[in-house]
């Protein structure tokens, strides 16, 4: 049913065109090339040794990433929105910065700062606890690039809130913490959960800062997009096309659950 | 007694303003500011280094994919979401789903999945080869990456300032007698300016950013589809760190004065 | 109708800004070629300063044409697969005959590629174990590599040429009794592997990216091309090498691509740039650079001797390679089964 301010039928076409064309045929594609050989061949790029750890390794630490940005943001947004400071509009620019740094950079950076070239480096080095090129350089790189999505998320919902209900929980007597768990916290969860999810699914996909900082020891340091990298270069591209639906997947799962989160806490998705 | 819940009513939480304000400092300012330094320390070698044709020819190509991505995009993007929004067809809300696609996906799969298509074995070569279109291994192919990557961020964008704007005031033009073309260009267009702003600061800072996709569809060839990103990428293995560090800089420096001038509209055209 | 200052300062800055682009893209259209290089990662600085310059100056000689040539170095089987997958190289300088012959499969490069001088193969140099300046820890040999205090850095074999040369290395002095293995006994050359690769911190996807990272400070040792550590050291890098007793002669092959040459008509251009890199002049400068030249007495410099090499003949050829190390299930995958817990 069209009406007077519909578009007309051309512009609906010439949309519907442009997403076949830029969005759907390739998506197709890939999903065609990952079964393109036979079922057991999906499972086998998928679950053999290093393309499961490759997958278990991305998993784990975008989720420890993106609790730790789920603490660290709603903090950043607690200050944002509650606290007045000067120079908090350099905050509030700072937050936003990940998003106009190239994730390369991001990755090249850290490693000058923190690779065995350096003296910090050499210091985690000699006490066992190297960041670059192990495991706790890939959650760096994530922490880094995931920020801005929990705090973003959760910051509009803090602003939305009416204070009148602290207040008179605080007329009542009530501690700070227990206005916090009990008036704060509930109203915002949804928004903290809404934005793990952003960041870990963020955090999976990510190429860029993680091939400049990590090892790539299958098993130990690689993780996902690289080991699908690693397959199309090996000319294998039916295994990487299978890594690449599995992790899309699961990053298309989590969304219904993100955007009811999200339409729940009345931010913006 | 009253001290006490007036204290209460204005919470200090300083120790919660000093962790968060700590944990954003060393995140995120302390590798740009250790880039700044570094370039700033050697930015004699650096400039000389960026001058050179090879990094001029990449940042070139970087500058081209993002503002023809940006014109493109822009265009089409603004079009799409009027269609998500105002338009009602079946098939609308799947539209919707393809349309934010891109951002659930990693540079590497969206590489792939063009190459996949235009690669010399790939789908379309047949039809490709005989017209001689080489979309693999060149700039085309980057632009094809660049633009399924960048697409979600003016839609959505325009797509929140447009459900917010309402239909109001277009139905009133309509009542005094404009055409859709004539309604659109002069009173929704700039109702939903902002948002449009907004989407295109975050296109740019994509597209300037963007690796992953085009080192895969493009081969990263010196001279020919090297872009920044991949510049900087080759400058680490090469051990050239100036060239490194003063393109990244050049990247970030862009990136960030695009997303602020591009705010910065969308902020004024708010008021 | 005179413009404000302003205005004519635009319109003027404008026109000088757009004769200056057209200057230039007039003068590209000046009688030039363009001839496409792929190679694998490490040739980089010779190439760069040496062999593709001279071969400008000696082609402006020869045709009076400027040449333009278009570079791309990546690891040997990455950049092999790519131009298999539509990479339109006319000229391929690869690490090892493997990633040739995948292009002669191809139908991309003429199976006569090996009937050219030195059976087209354009330089040579050893496998070698990197060390720090004085050699801490004490490495000398392949043995040393699995220690449990040593950390070892050696490329992808999937995407690198290096790799594959390093394992073979590795496979072929432990099956020729020299790694303090037992001689012929794939079992044990297996296991020697495995526990050396248990020992890799970063298995980077090219030669020039592991010695990249052995320099900035990752690992004890690093396995690779003798050349690759004296471009290091010219570079003015502290690291040292050590020979071990028993290594493999690695051989860099070149190739014109034909079937791309002959698409973009640079097949004399292609079959010049060849026949140039085994000019003794060229030679000359491979060796300055690390290489050891195919040319007799074309190096100015001597190269320390090995007391055990071996090529890949003596291993029973590529073929022969492939089937016992490279293929799936072979003595690498076994080897990496035991690293991975």
């Amino acid at each position: 049913m069209t009406n007077a301010l519909s578009p007309p039928r051309t512009i609906r076409a010439i949309a519907v065109a442009w997403v076949l064309a830029l969005v759907v045929v390739p998506v197709f594609a890939l999903v065609l090339q990952s079964f393109a050989e036979s079922p057991a061949r999906f499972w086998h790029a998928v679950t053999g040794r290093a393309a499961w750890d490759a997958l278990v390794l991305t998993f784990v630490t975008s989720a420890i990433a993106a609790t730790v940005n789920a603490l660290f943001g709603t903090m950043i947004a607690w200050v944002l929105v509650r606290r007045h400071l000067p120079g908090k509009r350099l905050l509030s620019a700072l937050v936003d910065i990940p998003f106009a740094v190239p994730t390369l950079v991001t990755g090249v950076v850290l490693v000058a700062l923190l690779g065995p070239q350096a003296r910090i480096g050499q210091l985690l080095g000699d006490w066992g606890t190297p960041i670059v090129f192990a495991r706790p350089g890939i959650v760096l790189a994530m922490l880094f690039i995931s920020l801005p999505l929990v705090v973003r998320m959760v910051e509009p919902v803090l602003a939305d809130l009416d204070p009148d209900e602290e207040d008179a929980a605080a007329t009542l007597g009530a501690s700070r913490w227990l206005i916090f768990r009990h008036v704060l916290l509930p109203a915002i969860v949804p928004a903290i959960i809404a934005g793990w999810l952003q960041a870990f699914a963020r955090c999976i996909a990510e190429f860029g800062s993680i091939a400049a900082l990590s090892g790539n020891i299958p098993g130990e340091t690689l993780v996902a997009s690289v080991h699908i990298l690693g397959e199309l270069e090996a000319g294998d591209a039916t295994a990487a096309a299978a890594m690449s639906v599995v992790l899309l997947g699961v990053a298309l799962a989590l969304q219904p659950i993100s955007r009811a989160l999200v339409t729940r806490s009345g931010a913006h998705g | 007694m009253g001290s006490r819940s007036s204290r209460r009513r204005r919470p200090s939480g300083v120790g919660l303003t000093v962790a968060a304000l700590l944990y954003a400092g060393f995140l995120i300012v302390l590798p740009l500011a250790a880039l700044l330094l570094g370039v700033i320390e050697n930015s004699g070698p650096t400039l000389r280094v960026l001058a050179s044709s090879e990094a001029m020819g990449a940042l070139s190509r970087t500058i081209g994919l993002t503002t023809t991505s940006l014109v493109i995009n822009l265009v089409l993007g603004v079009l799409t979401a009027v269609v998500l929004v105002r338009d009602r067809f079946v098939g609308r809300d799947v539209l919707g789903w393809f349309t934010d696609l891109p951002l659930a996906m990693s540079p590497i799969t969206i590489g792939l999945a063009f190459f996949v298509i235009v690669g010399r074995n790939g789908w379309l070569q047949p039809w490709l080869e005989p017209l001689d279109i080489k979309l693999v291994f060149s700039f085309p192919g980057m632009l094809l990456a660049t633009l399924f990557v960048t697409f979600p961020f003016v839609v959505r964008e325009t797509v929140l300032v447009l459900s917010e704007v309402g239909t109001s005031e277009e139905e009133a033009a309509a009542t005094l007698g404009a055409n859709p073309w004539q309604t659109f260009t002069l009173v929704t267009l700039p109702n939903i300016l902002p948002g449009i702003a907004g989407g295109a600061a975050l296109l740019v800072a994509r597209a300037l950013g963007e690796f992953g996709a085009v080192l895969v569809i493009g081969g990263a060839i010196s001279g020919v589809t090297d872009t920044a990103t991949t510049f900087v990428f080759h400058a680490v293995e090469e051990r050239q760190l100036f060239a490194a560090y003063g393109m990244s800089m050049v990247l970030v420096a862009l990136s960030v004065t695009a997303m602020s001038a591009f705010n910065a509209i969308s902020g004024s055209l708010r008021r | 109708m005179s413009l404000p200052r302003s205005s004519k300062f635009f319109y003027s800055l404008m026109t000088c800004v757009g004769l200056a682009f057209g200057g230039t893209a007039c003068r590209s259209k000046v009688e030039q070629d363009t001839l496409v290089l792929a190679a694998y990662t490490t040739p980089r600085e010779v190439m760069g300063a040496f062999v593709l310059p001279q071969f400008k100056e000696a082609w402006r000689e020869r045709s009076g044409k400027e040449l333009e040539i278009q570079e791309s170095y990546q690891g040997s089987g990455a950049q092999s697969r790519a131009i298999v997958e539509g990479f339109e190289a006319d000229v391929v300088a690869l690490s090892l005959a493997p990633d040739v012959q995948r292009l002669v499969d191809a139908k991309l490069v003429d199976t006569e590629w090996t009937q050219g001088k030195h059976e087209g193969i354009v330089t040579e140099s050893i496998v070698v174990i990197a060390v720090r300046p004085g050699n801490p820890k004490n490495i000398h040999d392949w043995a040393d590599l699995a220690r449990d205090d040593v950390e070892v850095l050696t490329p992808n074999v999937r995407t690198s040429g290096g790799a594959m040369w390093n394992v073979a290395a590795i496979y072929g002095a432990a099956m020729r009794g020299h790694a303090g293995v037992a001689a012929n006994d794939e079992g044990a050359a297996t296991e020697l592997l495995g526990k050396i690769l248990a020992n890799v911190r970063v298995m980077d996807k090219g030669a020039r990216d592991s010695i990249v990272n052995f320099e900035n400070g990752v690992g004890d040792a690093a396995i690779t091309y003798e050349n690759e550590v004296i471009v290091s050291q010219r570079d003015g890098k502290a690291i040292e090498y050590v020979v071990p007793s028993s290594t493999i002669v690695i051989e860099n092959p070149v190739a014109v691509v034909h079937a791309y040459a002959k698409k973009h008509d640079r097949v004399e251009l292609s079959n010049a740039f060849v026949e140039h890199l085994f000019d003794p002049k060229v030679q000359a400068a491979f060796a300055d650079f690390g290489y050891r030249p195919v040319v007799d007495d074309a190096a100015r410099r001597t190269f320390p001797a090995a007391k055990d090499p071996f090529t890949v003949r003596d291993l029973g050829g590529w073929d022969a390679l492939q089937k016992q190390i490279f293929a799936p299930e072979a003595a690498y995958d076994r080897a990496m089964k035991t690293v991975t817990k």
